[in-house]
């Protein structure tokens, strides 16, 4: 066999058979599944705390229909309304209402103005308020917004003289959905127009992807630093280069991690289709994008792993090379501070740009083709190239820094001796 | 050493291995066994040779790795992970790692360094073996006594620089027979005042003394037997360490600064 896919085979069964690897094989997900159900429970529990609203009316005819609206709605928890009658001494009241919350009778205070029926540009003469303690604030107030405002355009029209009857069939809302583009059918010519756009698949499918990409690269190649540290500091390595290059014996490293990489990444896209299958979800799989994931993985991966057993050669202790670690996880944590802003405007000129940096290319190019709209079809190919060449490159460089760090003894050297060792090998 | 085994490269210069520049493609040719020793403590015994075999000869050495745990006493201990063994075993391991698949030449740095004298002789049986069967083995130690009592040729370098090189006979033969080796009641504490007597090596239980000119050997007997029992008394060629000690010793260095 080879003497690079034995080395390869070697440090691939090491890594998968390892308990490190089957631990955060099976903790990953649960990490991040477990924090997403941690959210919503949390947000839960919050909202399970009380779900009694106090009402207080000074105009003395809301109420009654905020109360009847809130029956009708569907808004999941079911919230319920008591009404408060107004006291003469409003701010007494509003302290009273306040404790009352305070020691979690109530979820919140709904306080309506005598005169919010009255049309005025004042704005804060007919300002309804509230009164919470709730960290679900934002969601209450929305469903509370929603629920004023229909009940007094409702309120409002009647006294205009319309039909009570009539009222909710003419205020009733029509839903504004988001659309995939149109398409022409080059095999029959017809114009296909777009389905209804899923938030699942414009936005879950995409930082899916991403993150799968950052998780699988970031765990599969930065160990590798310290792995080859330890390797280098119990003499493993001199014996080897008897039978092997220096290069054959990185390269060899190199597909291990690839091999790693690959290895967990194909079990998560595989749980994750069928989990989709069982939920009937599986057409919002990007079954398309697939083959750019794995192309963009091996890049990225082979990029970083050979920086990784470049910097592991170089180091003189495990202590060095966990300080070295943090230049392993640029990569992929740089971008994902991008993606806030990319996902807003994923054809804009920066998130174009920044896709056609390198070492940023793979998750950045990644997003950008999984959101819907796409990216223009040569976009992904010319950041290929950009990221075959950077591969090489850092390849190129890893090996001359892998066979003179290797057998270096002393101090670990500076970031600046590493690049002297690559310009001098 | 580094280089005749394609670990170091030369700075200038050539160095050929049964006519060829070394190369990894014929690393199967060259067995090394580092003084550091150093192999993947997480891996099980069997795996581990048969990856080293395999990664030097090419091919599987399933057999070999069988045949020589066997030889070595390590059988029961195949399926264990080496950083369950011993110093001893690891070493037997390394070494083993080192001669499979049969090399044509061997480099061993230290061998027996740290090895219990059971596992000593082992090593010491095998590398004979391995010389009977026509493979050539260059041996690098500090250790004069097994430099000696082991090798058909002695290339020695101090400073740098080889200041010996042939056959302990030929080496030997520079030197004249000026040294006595003697076994005596009392040892060294009935050596003082020895007619012609240079210098004395105390060994323990046997000393080394070098003969000045004009010194008689029967005359250093008869001190001798008058102050105790004499057990031993030889008149022989220097010893390779008291060679060595003659070439880097402080007299040597006293002697080159003047």
């Amino acid at each position: 066999m080879n003497k690079i896919l034995l080395i390869a085979r070697r440090d691939y069964i090491q890594t998968v058979t390892s308990k490190g690897y089957l631990i955060a094989l099976v903790l990953l997900p649960l990490i991040f599944g477990g924090s997403i159900l941690g959210t919503r429970l949390a947000s839960r529990g919050n909202s399970t705390s009380s779900q009694r609203i106090g009402i207080i009316d000074h105009s003395g005819v809301l109420a009654q229909r905020v109360i009847q609206a809130a029956e009708q709605s569907n808004e999941s928890p079911k919230y319920t309304f008591d009404d408060l009658k107004p006291e003469s001494d409003e701010a007494g009241q509003v302290l009273s209402v306040s404790n009352r919350i305070r020691e979690g009778e109530l979820l919140a205070v709904l306080d309506i103005p005598a005169d919010v029926l009255q049309a005025s540009d004042a704005a804060e003469r007919d300002r309804v308020v509230y009164y919470t303690n709730s960290t679900g604030r934002a969601q209450l107030g929305s469903w509370l917004t929603t629920i004023v405002n229909s009940s007094l355009v409702g309120l409002r029209l009647e006294q205009a003289g319309l039909e009570r009857a009539r009222i909710p069939e003419l205020v009733r809302n029509v839903p504004v959905v988001p659309m995939n583009l149109a398409k022409r059918d080059p095999a029959t010519g017809k114009i296909a127009r777009g389905d209804a756009s899923n938030p699942l698949q414009s936005a879950v499918v995409p930082t899916f992807l991403v993150i799968l990409m950052v998780i699988v690269v970031m765990v599969g190649s930065a160990p590798h630093i310290g792995a080859v540290a330890e390797d280098k500091t119990q003499r493993v390595f001199e014996m080897l280069l008897s039978s092997a290059s220096p290069f054959e014996l990185m390269m060899g490293k190199v597909l291990a991690a690839l091999g790693a990489c690959l290895t967990t990444s194909i079990l998560y896209i595989a749980v994750g289709l069928m989990a989709l299958m069982g939920m009937s979800l599986f057409g919002l799989a990007p079954l398309h994008l697939l083959p750019w994931f794995f192309v963009y993985l091996i890049a990225d991966v082979l990029m970083l792993s050979a920086m990784g057993v470049a910097l592991g050669s170089a180091c003189a202790s495990a202590q060095d090379a966990q300080q070295l670690a943090f230049l392993m996880f640029m990569p992929g944590i740089i971008p994902m501070l991008m993606l806030a802003r990319i996902s807003q405007q994923p054809n804009g000129g920066f998130a174009t740009a920044m896709s056609f940096v390198p070492p940023f290319t793979p998750v950045l190019m990644l997003m950008r083709q999984a959101m819907p709209g796409g990216v223009p079809w040569w976009q992904p190919w010319v950041g290929l190239v950009g990221v075959a060449a950077s591969v090489f490159a850092v390849v190129w460089a890893a090996g001359r820094i892998f066979r003179i760090g290797i057998l270096a003894t002393g101090k670990t050297p500076k970031l600046a001796e590493l690049g002297e060792w690559v310009l001098r090998g | 050493m580094r280089m005749i085994a394609n670990i170091f490269y030369p700075d200038s210069g050539a160095i050929r291995v049964f006519g060829h520049a070394p190369s990894g493609s014929r690393s199967g040719e060259v067995g090394y066994l580092p003084e550091e020793r150093g192999v993947y403590r997480k891996m099980r015994v069997r795996p581990l040779l048969e990856f080293y075999g395999e990664l030097r000869g090419g091919r599987s050495v399933s057999s070999e790795v069988n045949t020589w745990l066997e030889r070595v006493g390590l059988s029961n201990w195949a399926e264990e992970k080496v950083e369950t063994l011993s110093k001893g075993m690891s070493q037997k391991i390394q070494f083993i790692a080192a001669v499979i698949p049969q090399p044509k030449l061997l480099i061993l740095d230290e061998p027996f360094s740290g090895l219990d004298p059971v596992s000593a002789d082992t090593i010491r049986n095998a590398i004979l073996d391995m010389r009977k069967a026509g493979c050539t083995i260059i041996l690098s130690t500090h250790d004069m006594g097994v430099a000696e009592s082991f090798c058909d040729s002695i290339f020695m370098i101090f400073r740098g620089k080889k200041v010996l090189d042939g056959t302990m006979a030929s080496i030997q033969a520079n030197y004249a027979s000026d040294t006595i080796r003697v076994e005596v009641e009392g040892g060294l504490s009935v050596m003082d005042g020895l007619p012609g007597i240079d210098r004395i090596n105390d060994r323990g239980q046997v000393q080394e003394l070098r003969m000045g000119k004009g010194c008689d050997p029967q005359q250093v007997l008869h001190t001798l037997a008058s102050r105790g029992r004499i057990f031993s008394f030889a008149v022989v060629k220097p010893s390779l360490h008291d060679i060595f000690i003659r070439i880097a010793g402080p007299q040597a260095e006293e002697k080159r600064h003047e």
